[in-house]
């Protein structure tokens, strides 16, 4: 029995829904429209429908598959030393944390941290001449690497990327490491499982959905990364760290290509929304096979 | 054996992700001279002129300005995304409505790269006046808090017995009675949690302030990205780490408070999502 009335409960939701309209459904109706007309600063408030050459547009230019490309390696290849890392850490630092719960504070301070301002602190921290890095490898080795051209730039920042995130995905299997039954772990030592075994056939199972999940969040957050790169090599490096939110961004603000920009919107809206319904699909046949 | 490796991983683990801010906080107390003779790790003569020179030299820096920006937005971002979520939230732990179609989409909305509504938004705002106001990067912000608020709500107000509920209902109460004081006092921690992560959030947002401000409310993230935009000289390093130093301060200060039930509410949306 529902302890408040339909009625009453639609009336609470309205608010919510009243503004998410607002600012994301009157938006989203913006795109669509824009995306298949003519449209500049000028004649903003009159857009004249000119069917859909802006998603030709789009489609044919390098730069936007340039970017795709970026940021699909990104997404990737970030989510997977996330995900591998702070699953090694989860387990292998877990008796040490368990006992003292201070020690996670160190390990979950760079997630406290905006991810611009971490663009901006790699750029000190890798600078030629006042940058700890390059000095200590000038000092050590007599040579330090060009981070932030063009051949460097993606690995620079997916360590970048990696660093600040890893806790995130170290947090969640933490979590699911200390949630795992102790009654388990019970009957598996009795059954005379070593602690690989454990691990291996007991442990990790029960963490897979959570793994599954980790990666596609930080999948997702690299995938439509902005901040970290924009503040630290603004899409420079001959424009070889432009992700897709920074193509966007740069065919608005620098190009004024409001179709371009905004067809471009409308395909990686799509193209997330695919994603999305994948992971859900996903996680609802996880629910219905126990 | 096995515990000094745990310890030595722990320690290489910590020092690596928390670089970037110590050497920074490092070079916020060298003096611009020791900088360019040593860019090393050590500060041998440590000094405060740079923190002065930021928080005193208010005609040169904006630094005032983009905290106080920073720090309205977010409150505005976070009360109004608490304000929003927290009936709705109610209504769906405690009814049918809403629970198969409203909060998966929003908990989605987590996942959409939001600059795919900047752009409209931006015309939107030039078209209200809404650009360039503190009101209006508030505004977006609460869009950006809204998922987790109610993930988190939910969850909490879904924990809390029906008995509790339907006791008040056999006094008398209201469904708003009991929402408002029956509810709310329970889920108390909770909203601390929604509302600390959320200004958290808040804070370190980025995206949205580049593009809807622009001078008269920008905030923290955005300001600081000027002091690297410096023409001519080049980037005063001292300067520009005491400001990346004192912008990133208030969200770790919170976070190091707070990092117990930060932990688990970042992690709601996901395992229960």
């Amino acid at each position: 029995m529902a302890i408040i009335k339909r009625a009453e409960a639609r009336a609470y939701l309205t608010p919510l829904v009243g503004f998410l309209l607002l600012f994301l459904g009157f938006p989203a109706v913006i795109n669509l429209i824009y995306s298949v007309s003519t449209v500049d600063f000028q004649t903003l408030r009159s857009p004249t429908l000119s069917g859909f050459g802006n998603y030709l547009a789009v489609l044919a230019d390098r730069d936007f598959w340039r970017a795709t490309s970026f940021s699909l390696r990104f997404g990737i290849l970030t989510a997977m030393i996330e995900c591998l890392l702070g699953l090694f850490l989860a387990i292998f630092l877990a008796p040490l944390l368990s006992k003292r719960s201070a020690l996670m504070a160190p390990l979950m301070l760079p997630l406290m941290v905006a991810p611009a301002m971490i663009g901006l602190m790699y750029r000190l921290v890798l600078h030629e001449f006042a940058g700890p890095v390059p000095y200590y490898l000038f000092m050590w080795f007599g040579d330090s690497p060009a981070f932030l051209d063009a051949s460097h730039a993606l690995w620079t920042l997916i360590v970048v990327e990696t660093l600040q995130w890893t806790p995130f995905a170290f947090l969640l299997f933490y979590m699911a490491y200390v949630a795992v039954p102790i009654d388990v772990r019970e009957a598996a030592a009795l059954d005379g499982a070593s602690a690989i075994k454990t691990l291996w056939f007991v442990e990790l199972p029960l963490m897979l959905p959570t793994l599954v999940i980790a990666f596609f969040i930080r999948f997702i957050d690299g995938f439509r990364v902005f901040d970290n790169v924009y503040a630290l090599t603004g899409s420079g490096a001959g424009g070889s760290t432009t992700s897709l939110s920074i193509y966007i961004y740069q065919a608005f603000f620098k190009e004024g290509a409001i179709g371009k920009a905004v067809a471009a919107s409308v395909v990686l809206f799509l193209t997330s929304l695919i994603v999305l319904y994948g992971l859900n699909w996903l996680a609802g046949r996880r629910r219905r096979e126990p | 054996m096995i515990n000094a490796l745990r310890w030595i991983v722990f320690a290489v683990a910590a020092l690596a992700m928390n670089f970037p801010v110590i050497v920074t906080l490092v070079t916020s107390f060298k003096s611009a001279r020791e900088l360019s003779i040593n860019p090393g790790l050590w500060i041998n003569q440590p000094t405060f002129e740079n923190y002065l020179r930021v928080l005193t030299q208010t005609d040169r820096f904006n630094i005032y300005s983009y905290l106080w920006n920073s720090t309205v937005a977010s409150l505005i971002g976070t009360g109004l995304a608490i304000l929003l979520a927290f009936p709705a939230a109610y209504a769906i732990a405690r009814s049918e409505v809403g629970k198969h179609t409203l909060l998966p989409v929003v908990i989605n909305l987590r996942a959409v790269p939001l600059i795919i509504f900047a752009i409209p938004l931006y015309m939107m705002y030039q078209f209200l006046g809404l650009l360039d106001t503190q009101l209006g990067l508030g505004l977006i912000l609460t869009i950006v808090n809204t998922p987790l608020a109610l993930v988190i709500l939910v969850n909490a107000i879904s924990d809390v017995p029906l008995e509790l509920d339907e006791a008040a209902r056999v006094d008398g109460a209201s469904s708003w009675q009991i929402m408002v004081s029956i509810t709310r006092p329970v889920v108390r921690p909770a909203l601390v949690t929604t509302f600390i992560f959320g200004f958290i959030t808040a804070w370190n947002e980025f995206l949205f302030g580049l593009m809807l401000t622009t001078n008269k409310a920008v905030p923290m993230t955005v300001g600081a990205s000027f002091f690297f935009a410096a023409s001519g000289g080049g980037v005063q390093w001292g300067t520009a780490s005491a400001v990346m130093i004192l912008g990133a301060l208030p969200p770790v200060f919170l976070g190091l408070l707070m990092y117990r039930q930060i932990s688990g509410s970042m992690t709601a949306g996901a395992i229960k999502g």
